[in-house]
């Protein structure tokens, strides 16, 4: 009796469910950043037509997190998942410099959204495993993101192909997961 | 007491694996006078033959045999002989033994060697600096566009013909060179059919029918399109991860008799891009957005088809 009670404890005590939100323009990295968080095989990915979501356990949370395709022919679809979304990240490639103008508008254009109004965002620098990727500084200056005041938020380096920076993103967003500005 | 049926289905295996196989094995043997692989000759054709053939070789304790799922077409000849010696087989006794044997090998290495060829293309990325990439590109665009001109090798257009951005060459990624070879491959030895789908999964009308969300000024004639060349870089993932699983062996053993070779497999991939069209339009999605969705309901649908040792596409 007494291990069903602990066990019927733990079961009505379930991790806080989170909604995380994954933008980004098309070849930003988003399907492989969710696949590293999830532990799979990024060897052979393939361009999202639609979305993908997957479920992850993380330091008491369930993270669900939803990866939207980035081609601009479904961007107008990103807005059917901001609802409850309590986490955005939004990924750059910072290789891929002649689109900064592009995703910076992008993310100009989420950060207005009424109904992401005060939702954390998370901004990864991703590819940072390339020769050619600026580093996270220089977008933070390029995108402007000094001038967000409405929000919490953080630039983090990562590589989604090698796994370096990732954790200390998902750390960024376990401690924020609450600090939506009401 | 289900850990103790765990236990026993794994006492089970172990013993049989390790003891009763073999004694089976010398029991049939000593009444048939044949030995395993003869038996399974006598009694199987088809996909079942080889896949027979195949495990018997594989779980053999002998080396000969083991090694022979991997020869060299050069070798066949060779191993043939060397697994009658083995099994001491007579020629004269069994003259099918060595034909059916070098039939089931080529197969059998095929599959191997063409798993192998297909991640060696797979590996490659596109390489904007290879000419003969960048021509094989343009090449796709004449196939599919061939009354509209490309304006630049960069250039919007490229989203026509289901492309993500205004260079394909990322689109590519995981599936590097093959996916691009795929997409060449259909469109010219299909050209009406791929045609026809661009149209279709173009059309504005169709695409139109099932309006899945209220929203306004939201481009609704995108809502049921699905873009050509991505979803065929998406099937080229589907060909490529069944293969690599050797949920391809009943289908690929049944369909070629000798070795398989790429041309088979791009074949399957024609398929794959044929069915799942027809499938997509069937099932009537609400919209673009449920892609993933329908795409494991189909592939649930292939494996399906290709767990049955008759199968036959």
């Amino acid at each position: 009796k007494g291990l069903l009670s602990i066990l019927r404890k733990l079961k009505s005590a379930p991790d806080q469910e989170v909604r995380i939100l994954l933008l980004g323009l098309d070849n930003a990295g988003k399907t492989t950043l969710l696949k590293q968080l999830a532990s799979e095989d990024i060897s052979h990915i393939t361009p999202t037509q639609g979305f993908n979501i997957k479920s992850v356990q993380s330091q008491g949370f369930k993270l669900n997190v939803w990866d939207i395709g980035g081609q601009r022919k479904i961007r107008p679809y990103w807005r059917n998942y901001f609802e409850n979304t309590d986490i955005l990240i939004y990924v750059i490639d910072s290789a891929d410099r002649k689109r900064f103008e592009e995703t910076g508008q992008e993310l100009a254009e989420l950060l207005e959204e009424e109904k992401l109004s005060c939702v954390p965002v998370l901004i990864f620098a991703n590819k940072q495993d390339l020769l050619t990727a600026a580093p996270a500084s220089e977008i933070a200056e390029g995108l402007n993101l000094h001038t967000i005041r409405d929000r919490v938020w953080q630039i983090q380096s990562c590589s989604a192909l090698t796994g370096e920076g990732v954790q200390d993103g998902m750390n960024w967003v376990c401690k924020n997961v609450n600090a939506k500005k009401k | 007491i289900p850990m103790f049926e765990n236990m026993f289905i794994s006492l089970w295996e172990f013993f049989y694996g390790n003891f009763f196989r073999y004694w089976m094995k010398w029991i049939l043997r000593q009444m048939t006078g044949k030995c395993e692989l003869q038996r399974i000759f006598d009694t199987y054709v088809g996909a079942q033959r080889t896949h027979r053939i195949e495990n018997s070789l594989t779980s053999s304790k002998n080396k000969v045999l083991r090694e022979a799922t991997h020869v060299t077409q050069s070798e066949v000849d060779k191993c043939v002989e060397d697994i009658m010696k083995e099994k001491n087989i007579n020629p004269e006794k069994d003259a099918s033994f060595k034909i059916c044997m070098k039939a089931c090998l080529l197969q059998i290495s095929g599959y191997k060697q063409l798993y192998a060829d297909v991640e060696n293309e797979r590996k490659k990325p596109y390489d904007s600096d290879n000419l003969q990439h960048e021509k094989l590109l343009l090449k796709l665009w004449s196939l599919l566009m061939p009354k509209n001109k490309l304006k630049a090798r960069i250039s919007k257009q490229w989203a026509d013909i289901g492309f993500q951005g205004d260079d394909p060459k990322t689109d590519f990624r995981g599936m590097g060179i093959l996916g691009l070879i795929h997409l060449v491959y259909f469109s010219e030895n299909y050209t009406a059919v791929a045609h026809q789908i661009l149209s279709r999964s173009n059309h504005p009308k169709l695409g139109n029918t099932k309006v899945g969300y209220s929203f306004e000024n939201c481009e609704v004639k995108y809502k049921m399109r699905y873009s050509y060349a991505i979803v065929g870089i998406n099937l080229t993932e589907m060909a490529y991860s069944l293969l690599k699983s050797e949920a391809l062996k009943f289908y690929l053993y049944n369909f070629v008799p000798g070795i398989p070779t790429m041309e088979h497999f791009h074949q399957f991939y024609c398929y794959l891009v044929y069915e799942f069209d027809k499938f997509w339009f069937e099932e009537e999605p609400e919209s673009i957005m449920y892609f993933n969705l329908y795409r494991e309901k189909f592939h649930e649908k292939i494996k399906r088809l290709l767990l049955d040792s008759n199968v036959a596409l």
